[in-house]
């Protein structure tokens, strides 16, 4: 406790302003790098696809970005993504072949793979709390079964068959450069960002990362919060897991599997402090952008595809390495 | 007593951030001196303490050692210099031996290339705890099985033993509040040790918030009141009145625990329990509450008491008897459930169980409302911040805004703002758990008068004192304990207070 008020102390006005702003000024200087790379990293096409590649994964990182801020980390993100993908298929082609009623099909099939989402968040948050078990082995146990889950209902990609592309063609709709996907995602983050700061909930999010004794003493109701934070975090996969499908006109029992790593990167390079208590949606804004940016920009700079996940890798870890508060000498993953 | 100086420091001033903690104080100690250093919370004792210690540096000013010149840059540069100190917040690893803790830093004093002499190193750490008198205590053993009183009295004997082997004749221990956790044979084996220390040359700065004890221990005393000091005294010359006025600018009106205002309780009983029990710590307690009544507990630690007030919180649930509230019987699962019935407590260890540091005064009082302060759905910014202005106005609670870090209040502060937060809870019944350790006797004065106010509002108080005094003279009645049992219940009246003896000989 000591050191931790000292350090906290020691450190410099300077250094935070640093972490607080790194997010914006990594984004600039990533999109001049990319563009003096190749000037066409800036084109209209390029950028309406940059823009569109960042709705799902801005979903699935707001929902973990509570888990983080409650100093938990929930590594089974991606593999719901993968099951919510090919179920949303397989129950929108399964409603379609009984009734033929397109919209009926997808109210039906979305529906029930956001069901499964919110079902999955609940059984870790169970696990996490009645168990107790350290999140961080429960997801990942989690994930393993996810993973399976997702090859048992589809081993392959399944394409959406002609007469069902109208359930998936609200994605290709754009105002510009910013298509409805994107707006959506916006949405989302707005509603987190209230649920973050003007709810009961929220504050009991901050206070159970802070310092999780003092918010059990004080009378905040630990285990709901937490049971609620990962079932957000599930509805946001699934719901991020929806949005690949609409993008991609397919189902593909792997897609969530790239997916853990750019969550949780996306969370971290936004603020959020690992060891918990500190964060806020608008920040994994940033970091999803940064990631995004990233991503987009290895392809367009023609880094060799085997090459690119090491190289995301580091940047990551670079990246994570400059922006971590260091102030809070703690456990990193309770 | 010879007069020789061993240390002094001239002008030291430190700031953080816009806040100046220190405004350029004096302080000198001779050799063989035990010198206590008073003020209120924020005065600036803990600041200077740490500018000696090496833990800050200052922003302005001198020290000297033995007529050099010294400027330590971290705790081990002090220990060389025969510097030591104890923190107010213990600083041993848990899951460490005693002894592995001792020597924490010095394991190279043991090594032989790989190897590390552990039966060397546990020999002399069963003399560094000798030293100090500390007995029962085996270096084998790992911290965490210690209680807290004596986990500080292997803090004690750690960072003597630490100044000691600097092979400097002339030792400086600092002690930042070392009694807040220790009972009273305690504090006198503590008192015992500190005069063979100055008989030996070496010299004590003894900081507390516990006048009698400076009083009793010290030679001269510093005054300090907001980062300056006010005055020096020879103890000779000084009483607590005295003190008292010099800390706090303005002397005591009132008396102390505002006995004249102690009020006759209700009949109503608001809290019951029969027979309750929790396996293997105590059993057969049973007591009754009434509306408008402060109950103390009195007992040593292990007595039980601080496990009554766990399962009364609902932090423990109880494993046998029954507990009723209002004539319902009740079991909480989860403190959340307890101040559903409007049942709270304020903890004893205020960092680990008390405040959220990364969060604000204003969220930090805020969060034992179930329903906050909200507009429509939504809470409320401004109310919360509203409610907490008038929480930091009636707590005289030092903050730069409600918006600060309550990591960046001092101890005795942030220990108001768990007050604040239990009373803007307006819970009905409170569980005060040590509320006044480590506050200031100017705050003290704060929360009694709080406390008087609270019981005439019809609220109930189980009050666990951090003195014997403090438990009789806030209570109107007092259950002691001892061995998970109830041994006594004696009233203790406005008009005719308890005698501490009588309570004790119920309590060993």
């Amino acid at each position: 406790m000591k050191e931790k008020l000292i350090k906290a102390e020691k450190k410099g006005k300077g250094s935070q302003e640093f972490v607080k702003y790194f997010s914006f000024s990594a984004i600039i200087i990533l999109v001049l790098v990319f563009w003096m790379i190749d000037p066409g990293f800036l084109n209209r096409a390029n950028l309406s696809n940059l823009l569109s590649d960042t709705a799902p994964l801005m979903i699935m990182a707001c929902g973990a970005t509570f888990v983080l801020i409650l100093g938990s980390v929930d590594l089974s993100v991606g593999a719901v993504c993968s099951v919510v993908n090919v179920l949303a298929v397989f129950f929108l082609t399964m409603f379609f072949a009984q009734n033929g009623n397109v919209l009926g099909s997808a109210l039906m099939g979305y529906g029930l793979a956001l069901l499964f989402g919110g079902v999955a968040g609940l059984l870790l948050g169970l696990a996490h709390v009645f168990l107790k078990l350290p999140s961080f082995i429960a997801s990942l146990g989690f994930m393993s079964v996810w993973k399976s889950v997702a090859l048992l209902v589809s081993n392959s990609p399944v394409s959406i068959p002609k007469l069902l592309r109208p359930a998936v063609d609200w994605a290709k709709i754009s105002f510009g450069v910013i298509g409805l996907p994107l707006v959506l995602a916006l949405i989302i983050v707005i509603t987190f960002y209230i649920i973050q700061t003007k709810t009961n909930f929220g504050k009991a999010l901050y206070a159970i990362g802070g310092n999780e004794r003092a918010a059990r003493i004080a009378g905040v109701n630990i285990n709901k919060t937490k049971i609620v934070a990962f079932v957000l975090a599930g509805l946001c996969a699934a719901l991020g897991s929806i949005f690949l499908v609409a993008k991609l006109k397919s189902s593909t029992p792997t897609v969530g599997d790239s997916f853990t790593l750019l969550v949780i990167a996306s969370v971290a390079l936004g603020g959020t402090a690992l060891s918990g208590g500190k964060g806020s949606v608008l920040g994994t804004v940033l970091g999803v952008f940064i990631v995004s940016i990233i991503r987009n920009g290895m392809i367009f700079a023609g880094v060799d595809v085997f090459w690119q996940d090491i190289v995301f890798g580091i940047v990551v870890i670079a990246a994570v390495a400059v922006s971590v508060d260091r102030s809070i000498k703690n456990l990193i993953v309770k | 007593m010879k007069e020789e100086l061993l240390f002094s420091a001239k002008n030291i001033k430190k700031s953080f951030h816009s806040t100046q903690a220190l405004k350029g104080v004096d302080f000198e100690i001779n050799k063989g001196e035990v010198v206590g250093l008073i003020g209120e919370n924020g005065a600036g004792k803990s600041t200077l303490l740490k500018v000696i210690i090496g833990t800050e540096a200052p922003s302005a000013g001198e020290m000297f050692i033995k007529g050099e010149k010294f400027a330590p840059k971290t705790p081990m540069d002090a220990n060389q210099h025969g510097i030591g100190m104890v923190f107010q917040e213990q600083s041993l690893i848990t899951n460490l031996s005693v002894g592995q803790n001792i020597f924490f830093g010095y394991e190279k004093d043991f090594r032989k290339l790989i190897y590390v002499n552990w039966n060397k190193m546990y020999e002399e750490s069963q003399k560094a705890l000798d030293n100090v008198g500390a007995t029962g205590i085996s270096p084998r053993k790992k911290v965490l099985d210690y209680n807290f009183a004596t986990r500080q009295l292997i803090e004690i004997a750690k960072v003597v033993n630490v100044s000691l082997r600097s092979g400097s004749d002339n030792c400086l221990i600092l002690l930042d509040e070392p009694t807040s956790l220790l009972n009273e044979n305690e504090v006198a084996a503590l008192f015992k040790e500190i005069k063979k220390l100055t008989a030996l040359g070496h010299s004590v700065i003894f900081v507390s918030h516990r006048l009698d004890e400076v009083l009793d221990i010290t030679d001269r005393i510093y005054v300090y009141k907001d980062g300056m000091g006010v005055g020096v005294v020879d103890t000779k010359d000084a009483d607590e009145r005295k003190l008292y006025e010099m800390m706090v600018g303005r002397s005591t009106t009132t008396e102390y625990y505002k006995i004249d205002q102690q009020i006759e309780p209700d009949e109503e009983v608001v809290l019951e329990c029969k027979d309750l029990g929790l396996s293997g710590i105590f059993k057969h307690v049973s007591f009754e509450l009434h509306k408008g009544e402060v109950l103390g507990i009195a007992g040593v630690v292990g007595s039980g008491k601080e496990d009554i007030c766990s399962v009364l919180c609902g932090d423990d649930i109880a494993t046998s008897g029954e507990y009723y509230l209002k004539g319902e019987k009740v079991s909480f699962k989860s403190p959340n459930r307890a101040l559903k019935s409007n049942v709270l407590m304020v903890p004893k260890e205020r960092l680990v169980e008390g405040v959220v540091t990364t969060l604000s005064v204003a969220e930090n009082v805020a969060m034992s409302q179930l329903k906050k302060p909200s507009v429509g759905p939504f809470i409320s910014k401004r109310k919360i911040m509203k409610q907490a202005n008038s929480w930091i106005e009636k707590l005289h609670i030092k903050t730069k805004n409600n918006k600060e870090l309550v990591l960046q209040l001092s101890g005795g502060n942030q220990q108001k703002v768990v007050f604040a937060r239990a009373l803007a809870s307006e819970s009905d019944i409170l569980i005060l758990n040590h509320p006044t350790r480590g506050v200031d006797v100017g705050a003290k004065e704060d929360l009694y008068t709080l406390v008087r106010k609270m019981v005439k509002e019809g609220k109930s108080v189980i009050l666990l004192g951090d003195t014997l005094d403090e438990c009789i003279g806030l209570s109107n009645r007092v259950l002691v304990m001892k061995d998970g049992l109830i041994t006594g219940e004696l009233d203790s009246p406005s008009t005719n207070k308890l005698k501490q003896i009588d309570v004790v000989t119920l309590m060993m």
